[in-house]
């Protein structure tokens, strides 16, 4: 062979070999942000840590560049709506759905993804968490439900029944207060955690009024919306929520539970991997069903609930659509949600990891109606200002009706007014 | 004859002065100042008393000592955190800040304390400005805007903000500190026939060391303590800076975690405490104006 | 024939100067034209807009004005901060005064020591602030209220700083205070130690206590400075966000909201980007009119012989 031939040959092939290593090298990075990270050995997280660890070992070609954001002052939220207004953004982010998705959604920021997520085992609480507009968008590999936590240990020790009736719940906080024991642990300093007490107040006295309300058929002022909030006023002067509600953060509030200050709280089932973690507590808390209102309109299978731990894709990932395809199904597969320490998993087969999140799940499962927490459930200008009425309830010199009409003219300058 | 400065003679003036007038209103003054001083450093030992202890622990004796002195919240705190790399980042974002805060302001303060017209008078209430802004204001567009140049997620596209938002008020500090400065000093370079720069760099630059000792220290700080900018301009976990970090970490435990909580506030203040007290003898001393004017 | 002359040289030095000028107000305007006043401008024009900032954006005039101007709770904020600037200047500059002063007048080895202390507080990021103000003030485990019950008062264990509405505000108070008033404190040091001893030894020769040198002699040679740390304060107060925010979220009911609050609610928690911007407009207004007042009374005792 020449010596020009020969050169020729070396070349085609060394450029060969580099475009074959370089093909088989390709690996598709998914970014994605998130809240929890994945260094700290904490068991609330040990989902997302094997969650990453194992689909990268099962997935050579795709490498995950993983940005925790902690959950303080919402900074993921600020950042991913400053991401993409300015359509820059992760491949995949957690997101709990609802509204604050659907505004993503109607503005062309995320993946529609209802082909290939449909056929994913799911709740249909969680597939409608997910969804805007009938489109499916992501997916929730865990939903949470509010329902009552109780301290058992206390309950037995005064001889106190787990209440199934409003009535027989105030006699119960009566005598917890006659014992020097907080009754409610609410955390109302941070705005939204008695958000969970008022909806479930609103449903016993009146059913599904706020889909009504939201849809315009019933005003944010109407009877259940006022009992319900008068309820709260009384029971704060009752001083179930202890003396000093205000101040009291929702970090206060679990450490009032952790230590037996407080004996109820009526919240989310996220919270089950941290009441049932004896390096936390020492104390036995069980999660039951709300009561009901005697000649309510509430049942007791209506449930208050939304999504725990969820992901959503947007739409500067539609190259990498088929990687974000299985990171998101694997992140629903019962091998991943069976390493979770907590939260109730909305994936059919996954056992739960310990008795209060078992307890948790039987309420879930009997539940017949799931209501969305009204703060993923309203458009954004709407979302703050609930948490701030139903906190002014607290207060004894509130009028619960006016600051309702008040609402209700947001809501009007939002929505439209009562059809 | 070198003029003293105020402090130093106070003393030489205490002793032949009546006592028994001074006397009881110095005592008055010093229990207020160690009162003051207590009340300004014991927030700051908070954090110790959570840090060493477990969480069940913190959860039933939140103010008692500990059983034992655990250091793991420390450790989950540092490898977390990854100090090397948060410490890396961290320095280039204050040393930016620095270098883009305190010349920009030492200059624009000059122009407006010694050359003053109707348009630099104007000029300086536009950069005093820049003090009005509230930060949340130019969040969105800044990103925006930044995401055009190209320089999100670099280091640049975080010191430079932080720098826009520290000039205003140091120039405004600059040319009240020049202007309280003699202009003899000025007058005689002039005669010598020291032009417009050599004036500022010999003469009235130096003489306003305090407050470039304090813009400097100041803006290297507010570098290190900045969170909203490198966390708006910032995705790659790599770039992170310290506050990020620690943000990161505490924001992952939770809202309970406060041994754990504790350790992370703790990492996150030290070094900017450290470098105060290594520093602040450099800013109280102030200046020796002295020699230059007679000698 | 000389006049000419004369002429045409100060014509010749007159653009060395400018240019010298341009030059070193370069810098300055260059990075705050680029980094605030475009982003600014930006925000202005979508004050006029209802925008979620998500770049659709529908032209309403002034009603984003009109709206946050007939809210009760921008109404609150903005009594709040006026509120807050007042007590600020109030308090927090004699303290600082009073501090700065006896550091440099009273120079024994224990205040020498105190000296670098007080600034301390200044060096948290407000983050942290924050956090230890809820240690503090927290009903549940905080430090007042851990000593409350272990000394048994009972009055003390029952106050509730963070959720009575009236006290809400002067806890955080207290809390800025402790954390912003170290910069006043050596700002103001520095500047009194620039006070040259023939004053200090002519007040003590004539007989002059701490407090007549203080008061007449002290003051108003630093009384720019005093000027400057007012309008530093009444601006900061405007603006003030972080420690609200981060301790009582503006609460109880609005008791502790300020202006910089309504601002981060409007754009970022409620995505009504266009009110968020407008209130933003109307801070930086009232900060203008604020300076612009406040230095019109100022007659700074170096204005006219600077010029070079």
């Amino acid at each position: 062979m020449s010596r020009s031939k020969l050169s020729v040959l070396l070349v085609m092939t060394l450029a060969s070999l580099l475009i074959l290593s370089s093909v088989a090298l390709a690996k598709t990075t998914l970014t994605i942000w998130a809240v929890d990270g994945l260094e700290l050995d904490d068991p609330h997280h040990y989902y997302v840590q094997n969650l990453v660890k194992t689909f990268l070992a099962d997935n050579p070609d795709i490498d995950i560049d993983w940005v925790a954001f902690g959950s303080e002052g919402a900074a993921l939220n600020n950042r991913i709506r400053v991401a993409l207004a300015a359509n820059v953004g992760p491949d995949i982010f957690q997101s709990w759905g609802g509204t604050f998705m659907g505004e993503f959604a109607r503005m062309g920021k995320l993946l529609d993804l209802t082909e290939e997520l449909s056929d994913v085992p799911t709740s249909e609480a969680a597939k409608a968490a997910m969804s805007y507009d009938g489109r499916l968008y992501g997916i929730a590999p865990f939903f949470a439900i509010a329902g009552l936590y109780v301290n058992e240990g206390i309950f037995e020790e005064l001889g106190l029944e787990v209440p199934t009736t409003i009535a027989e719940l105030e006699a119960v906080a009566e005598k917890l207060v006659a014992n020097g024991i907080q009754p409610f642990a609410v955390g109302a300093r941070d705005e939204w955690p008695i958000l969970a007490t008022y909806m479930y107040l609103v449903n016993r006295y009146g059913g599904t009024i706020f889909d009504d309300a939201v849809a315009r058929k019933v005003r944010f002022d109407a009877e259940p919306f006022v009992q319900a909030g008068l309820k709260i006023q009384e029971w704060s002067k009752r001083g179930f929520f202890g003396n000093t509600p205000m101040s009291e953060g929702y970090g206060d509030a679990q450490l009032l539970m952790q230590t037996g200050q407080a004996a109820m709280q009526i919240s989310g089932s996220w919270l089950c991997g941290l009441y049932a973690d004896p390096n936390q507590t020492d104390q036995t808390i069980g999660f039951y069903a709300v009561p009901v209102l005697e000649g309510g309109v509430g049942k007791v299978t209506d449930l208050a609930g939304m999504t725990d731990v969820g992901f959503v894709a947007t739409a500067t990932a539609a190259d990498k659509k088929d990687a974000v395809v299985r990171f998101l199904t694997y992140a629903m597969s019962v091998e991943a949600a069976e390493k979770e320490a907590g939260r109730v998993a909305s994936i059919p087969g996954v056992n739960p990891p310990n008795r209060l999140t078992g307890m948790a799940s039987d309420v879930f499962t009997q539940a017949e109606t799931i209501q969305f927490w009204w703060d993923q459930n309203l458009p954004p200008a709407l979302t703050t200002p609930v948490n701030l009425t139903i906190q002014s309830f607290l207060m004894d010199d509130t009028d619960v009706k006016a600051e309702l009409a008040r609402y209700e003219l947001l809501v009007e300058d939002e929505l439209g007014s009562v059809r | 004859m070198r003029r003293k400065k105020v402090s130093q003679y106070t003393e030489e003036f205490e002793a032949p002065k009546s006592q028994r007038r001074l006397s009881v209103s110095s005592v008055l003054v010093h229990i207020a100042l160690i009162l003051l001083a207590l009340i300004v450093i014991s927030p700051l030992i908070i954090p110790f008393f959570f840090t060493f202890k477990t969480p069940l622990e913190f959860a039933y004796n939140p103010w008692g000592l500990p059983e034992k002195l655990r250091w793991s919240n420390f450790e989950q705190a540092w490898k977390m955190v990854r100090i090397g790399e948060g410490l890396r980042n961290s320095l280039q974002v204050c040393i930016g800040a620095v270098l883009f805060t305190v010349p920009p302001a030492a200059m624009a303060g000059y122009i407006f304390a010694f050359y003053r017209s109707k348009v630099t008078n104007v000029l300086f209430y536009v950069v005093m400005a820049g003090f009005f802004v509230p930060v949340h204001m130019v969040l969105i567009p800044l990103y925006q805007f930044s995401t055009k140049i190209g320089i999100t997620n670099t280091f640049p596209g975080v010191f430079l903000p932080i720098a826009a938002f520290g000039i205003p008020f140091w120039t405004i500090i600059y040319r009240s500190f020049y202007s309280g400065l003699p202009k003899d000093m000025v007058e005689a370079g002039r005669i010598d026939g020291a032009g417009h720069f050599t004036v500022f760099m010999r003469i009235i630059f130096p003489m306003a060391k305090p407050a470039t000792v304090l813009a400097v220290l100041l803006s290297f700080m507010g570098g290190w303590s900045d969170f909203i900018i490198g966390l708006i301009m910032l995705s790659s976990q790599s770039k992170f800076t310290m506050q990020l970090r620690i943000s990161q970490f505490i924001g992952n435990l939770g809202a309970n975690y406060f041994p754990q909580y504790a350790a992370g506030v703790i990492i996150s203040s030290l070094p900017t405490i450290i470098l105060y007290l290594i520093f602040h003898k450099y800013i109280i001393q102030g200046t020796t104006l002295a020699g230059a004017i007679k000698g | 024939m000389a006049v000419a002359q004369t002429a045409k040289r100060k014509k010749k030095r007159d653009w060395y100067r400018l240019g010298f000028i341009a030059l070193f107000l370069l810098p300055a305007l260059a990075i705050l034209g680029t980094f605030m006043f475009y982003p600014i401008k930006e925000t202005f024009r979508l004050s006029f807009m209802r925008s979620s900032g998500f770049g659709e954006e529908i032209y309403v005039g002034w009603r984003n004005y009109q709206r946050i101007f007939a809210s009760p709770e921008f109404r609150q904020g903005f009594v709040n901060v006026f509120k807050w600037a007042f007590w600020s200047v109030a308090i927090q500059i004699p303290l600082a005064f009073f501090i700065a002063f006896t550091c440099v007048n009273f120079r024994t080895r224990i205040i020498g020591r105190l000296r670098g202390v007080y600034y301390l507080s200044n060096v948290l990021p407000s983050a942290i602030t924050a956090m230890l103000g809820v240690f503090i003030f927290s009903p549940t485990s905080g430090v007042i209220k851990t000593f409350a019950k272990t000394t048994g008062w009972k009055w003390l264990e029952s106050i509730d700083w963070l959720g009575n509405p009236k006290l809400a505000f002067w806890s955080l108070f207290a809390l800025a205070t402790w954390a912003y008033m170290g910069f006043g404190i050596i700002y103001l040091m520095a500047n009194i130690e620039q006070i040259p001893t023939e004053i200090r030894e002519a007040a003590l020769i004539d007989g002059a206590t701490q407090w007549q040198y203080a008061w007449r002699v002290v003051i108003p040679y630093v009384s720019y400075a005093i000027r400057v740390q007012a309008i530093l304060a009444t601006v900061g107060s405007i603006k003030l966000f972080d420690l609200p925010y981060m301790v009582t979220l503006g609460g109880p009911r609005n008791a502790t909201v300020t202006l910089g609050i309504t601002l981060y609610r409007e754009a970022f928690l409620n995505w009504q980007y266009g009110r968020g911007a407008a209130i933003g407009v109307v801070i930086f207004l009232i900060c203008l009119v604020i300076t612009i007042f406040q230095f019109s009374f100022v007659n700074d005792h170096s204005a006219t012989d600077q010029s070079i």
